[in-house]
């Protein structure tokens, strides 16, 4: 089916992280641990549904020559809107997710693919392509944060895992551990897709 | 040029709908959003100092503390201000409860925007548990001589919470002591939640 390609396009294939690497600022910000990246990941999903629905609605009368500017102001105008009705009405998801919010605005993904998907296809699909590309965000923070997690603070969600003995290794969740993971992590993305 | 003008106006009214909308659901929100704070404050004040009464004293325009009484007698249990400083990315907001002889009974970290993973770990108890106890003279961190533990990779962070500490807690002890010297007749008056701030008369 159709929809269905359009969603799981991004969780491998089009993976924004790995393959289009769009995101890169949260990305390095978030996945110093798994619960902080599952937060971001859901937040960025939800937003870049909403918005990638609303870009694909009024793509008949925006302009081409002006798009980027209107964009950013829907955009913009939509997660403030989030932040602000989610502080008000839903408190406790605000605490866990509250730090994130602002993070989306500049989270190149949601511009990226109003460009390049939801201005050029129907409602429909944008959504199913929001929804895949948020999942695939999601799975590639999660991934990273793994490896940052354990090896930086020896726990996973906050679990113990590595013995008590295990000294951390602190460069892994400092801003440098997030480059070399990341460059390990696509390397071995482009490994397999040669190998093939 | 009629072209740009009519760019220039679509965008304009893009804008304009879009900060209409904000500005209606700003003013649903922000009478909301301020009394879920003024709340969650309270709530954090009664968890530092359980079963008491606070009286709010203020000391400046940006500084003002809470004097607590045991509920429903002049008993005094202590003290709780809230102390803020810039720490590596952010401010840090840090609520504290003291005794009467000014000695920290515990502090909460209650607004930072500090590096996730490093600095954003202060909120854990495992971490504001070492402040228990602790005098006005011991808020230095180990690298500074001191013996508070330093946040492993942030050392910026558990510095302001510290200096911010000793910096308030020293306000409050001359606030309380020029107090108990002056009009000690006056504390204790009204023993309810202050909403009418006694103005402090220095």
């Amino acid at each position: 089916m159709k929809l269905l390609s359009e969603v799981t396009k991004g969780i491998i294939k089009e993976n924004p992280i790995f393959v289009i690497v769009l995101g890169m600022c949260p990305t390095l910000a978030v996945s110093t641990s798994v619960d902080n990246a599952l937060g971001m990941g859901a937040a960025a999903t939800f937003v870049l549904i909403c918005s990638n629905m609303i870009i694909s609605l009024i793509k008949g009368i925006v302009p081409s020559s002006i798009r980027i500017p209107i964009y950013i102001v829907v955009i913009a105008a939509f997660v403030s809107i989030v932040d602000m009705s989610m502080a008000a009405f839903l408190p406790d998801l605000h605490k866990a997710l509250g730090l994130f919010i602002p993070l989306i605005v500049v989270n190149c993904i949601i511009l990226g693919r109003a460009e390049a998907y939801a201005s050029k296809n129907n409602v429909i699909n944008s959504m199913a392509d929001g929804l895949g590309m948020g999942l695939g965000f999601t799975l590639s923070l999660v991934i990273v944060a793994t490896i940052r997690e354990i090896l930086g603070s020896g726990t996973w969600l906050k679990m113990q895992v590595m013995p008590s003995s295990y000294e951390p290794m602190l460069v892994a969740i400092l801003a440098p551990g997030a480059f070399i993971t990341l460059g390990f992590l696509m390397a071995l993305m482009n490994m397999m897709k040669e190998k093939k | 040029m009629m072209y740009y003008i009519k760019l220039g106006g679509i965008l304009l009214i893009i804008c304009v709908i879009a900060t209409g909308i904000l500005a209606y659901v700003n003013s649903v929100t922000e009478p909301k959003i301020i009394a879920l704070k003024a709340a969650e404050a309270v709530k954090s004040r009664e968890a530092l100092i359980p079963g008491a009464d606070f009286e709010e004293v203020k000391v400046s325009d940006d500084f003002s503390y809470f004097i607590a009484y045991k509920k429903g007698s002049k008993e005094l249990l202590g003290y709780t201000f809230t102390a803020g400083k810039t720490g590596y990315s952010s401010k840090v907001l840090t609520m504290a409860g003291l005794d009467p002889q000014f000695n920290i009974i515990n502090i909460k970290v209650i607004d930072q925007a500090e590096t996730p993973g490093l600095g954003a770990n202060c909120t854990a108890p495992s971490f504001s548990d070492q402040f228990k106890g602790k005098t006005q003279e011991q808020m230095l961190v180990d690298k500074d001589g001191g013996p508070i533990k330093s946040l492993s990779g942030a050392t910026i962070t558990t510095r302001a919470i510290a200096n911010s500490l000793m910096e308030q807690i020293q306000v409050l002890k001359k606030d309380v002591d020029s107090h108990l010297r002056g009009n000690d007749t006056e504390i204790g008056n009204d023993v309810t939640l202050a909403k009418d701030k006694q103005e402090v008369g220095q």
